[in-house]
């Protein structure tokens, strides 16, 4: 059975142009999936839908059967959490520690218990030394950990990431990527990660393409950057691995691989075959 | 803009730092109107030997203290000047000129500005030894017994942390814009008042923009960790009463008294 389930859903900001168009499709328990267009496809708008940030006008939005409504948002918020792009919007204590126990003051978490989740949390993400530390002493990349930390406090089963690298430096990016790839690996919790990075994408389960507020594509990843034409109409990037493979192919070598790895293994058979 | 004294918190760890946020404010309120009661220099150097002897405790320089008096400088000139062209009663103490400058008007400025320091004093003291979260639960817990006539108590003390939160982000922003728009030859420093009004304008209006953009985003990352204003929350912070506050409380309470009492012996 499918953790998210989003059947035509509509939204539109004002009434010239609707920012999500009729998409439907599903989401696994345990996946990764990542969701990529270009700006103002409707990329962030369906996560606000998704969290209840905004609301559902037209279609549904079920998490785990439940319908994401008025009525069922505290329900909702308790096993969903969202990361997202502006680290410094979204630290709301006056230190680290302070940060992460916001989200469990609010689920009424008792005093005791909180400093051992804090704890645990911040072990987690590598912020053990920093719990003391107040936002502007943290780098970009610190501060979204101290984010991802603070929901993570909250044990969700769905974690949304909203472009979360996008304003980070390289470094930050490497660190959060990490972390997310990380969580990945953990079966019980499901990732949404809004991305621009085609590097993260090949890292997937599922990669949904967002084009003027409409579903495109919706395969694995590899399917997905396999049929390079149509992506390109949309004007988006294709990874390196696939224009390698689309270069190989117009000299009428075929490759099935579809990492660099795997290429360069099938390349070096060619040759000594050859 | 980095540099401000005033309100700023000096977080190390001191008797004073210690002490109950609830207990420095009644603390505060305390001391504030011991300092407006008296009407001798005795009281005054009295106090201030209480403030330096909370300085020392709270491991804060006097360095600190004279520089969260720079803003106010002007004040007290501005103050000085009123009084001495207004106030014309008591003896005439010296001329400039052919202009009389009387005892009274000397005199009461001279109070005034030793209450405005002492005040400053204190007040300096509050917020460098209080971190802001812990300021705001103070707050909170004064305005509780408002509460019975429904006043937000907790929505106005998330408002007040979260605004103490987002100064320094606010001022670098600022930083930010007016590199900005220097870089494009906005002179924030020389020209006539229009242009003054213009380049302020200019750093003002991306400003505002910005910081509604911050709030909306902020409003969306509290509701999604869950926060509902007025729901029910656990605590983090749990303020406890220890005998030293009660000691710091009665201190407070006993300058007030002496304070009090000097209006009538001395």
């Amino acid at each position: 059975m499918s953790l998210i389930e989003i059947k035509n859903v509509d939204y539109s900001y004002n009434d010239t142009r609707k920012a999500v168009d009729g998409i439907t499709f599903d989401i696994e328990k345990g996946s990764y999936v990542t969701i990529i267009g270009h700006n103002g496809s409707g990329k962030s708008t369906l996560a606000k839908l998704i969290t209840g940030l905004l609301p559902v006008k037209n279609g549904s939005i079920l998490i785990d059967g439940l319908e994401v409504n008025e009525q069922n948002i505290s329900a909702i918020r308790k096993r969903l959490g969202i990361v997202f792009q502006n680290p410094d919007n979204q630290f709301i204590g006056s230190t680290v520690k302070d940060d992460i126990a916001f989200g469990l003051e609010n689920k009424q978490v008792e005093s005791a218990d909180m400093e051992g989740i804090i704890g645990e949390y911040a072990e987690k993400v590598g912020l053990t030394e920093y719990l003391d530390y107040e936002p502007q002493n943290l780098s970009g990349g610190q501060k979204q950990r101290v984010a991802i930390a603070g929901i993570l406090a909250m044990k969700p089963d769905i974690i949304i990431f909203d472009e979360a690298t996008s304003m980070l430096d390289p470094k930050g990016k490497k660190e959060i990527k990490k972390l997310m790839y990380d969580l990945a690996g953990d079966d019980t919790i499901t990732i949404i990660s809004i991305t621009h990075d085609i590097e993260e994408v090949l890292q997937s389960d599922d990669c949904i393409v967002l084009n003027k507020g409409k579903l495109f594509m919706h395969d694995k990843p590899q399917k997905v950057f396999a049929d390079a034409e149509k992506l390109r109409k949309i004007d988006l990037d294709v990874p390196f691995v696939e224009l390698v493979r689309e270069v190989f192919a117009k000299n009428k070598i075929k490759l099935k691989a579809h990492d660099l790895e795997g290429m360069v293994a099938e390349l070096c058979r060619y040759r000594s075959d050859h | 803009m980095n540099n401000m004294v005033f309100g700023k918190y000096i977080p190390v760890d001191s008797l004073m730092h210690r002490l109950d946020p609830r207990a420095k404010l009644i603390g505060l309120f305390l001391m504030i109107a011991a300092v407006f009661v008296p009407k001798s220099w005795w009281v005054f150097l009295f106090i201030a030997i209480l403030i330096t002897i909370a300085l020392l405790c709270a491991k804060i320089g006097i360095k600190m203290i004279v520089q969260s008096f720079k803003p106010m400088i002007m004040m007290m000139i501005f103050l000085l000047v009123i009084n001495t062209l207004t106030i014309r009663t008591g003896e005439v103490m010296f001329m400039i000129g052919t202009y009389a400058i009387y005892r009274d008007a000397i005199f009461n400025t001279l109070f005034v500005i030793v209450r405005l320091l002492l005040m400053i004093s204190i007040t300096t003291l509050l917020t460098a030894t209080t971190n802001p979260l812990d300021l705001t639960l103070g707050i909170e817990w004064l305005l509780k017994p408002l509460e019975i006539i429904h006043f937000p108590t907790h929505e106005v003390a998330m408002m007040v942390s979260i605004a103490l939160r987002f100064i320094p982000t606010i001022i670098e922003e600022t930083i930010r814009i007016m590199n900005a728009q220097k870089s494009r030859g906005v002179d924030f420093e020389n020209g006539r008042l229009s242009q003054k009004i213009a380049a302020i304008l200019s750093l003002i209006v991306p400003l505002f923009s910005v910081a509604f953009e911050r709030a909306y985003e902020l409003a969306d990352a509290m509701e999604a960790r869950g926060y509902v204003p007025g729901a029910k929350r656990s605590r983090y912070h749990i303020l406890k009463f220890r005998f030293t506050d009660y000691l710091f409380i009665l201190i407070c309470m006993a300058a007030l008294a002496v304070s009090i009492a000097s209006r009538f012996y001395l």
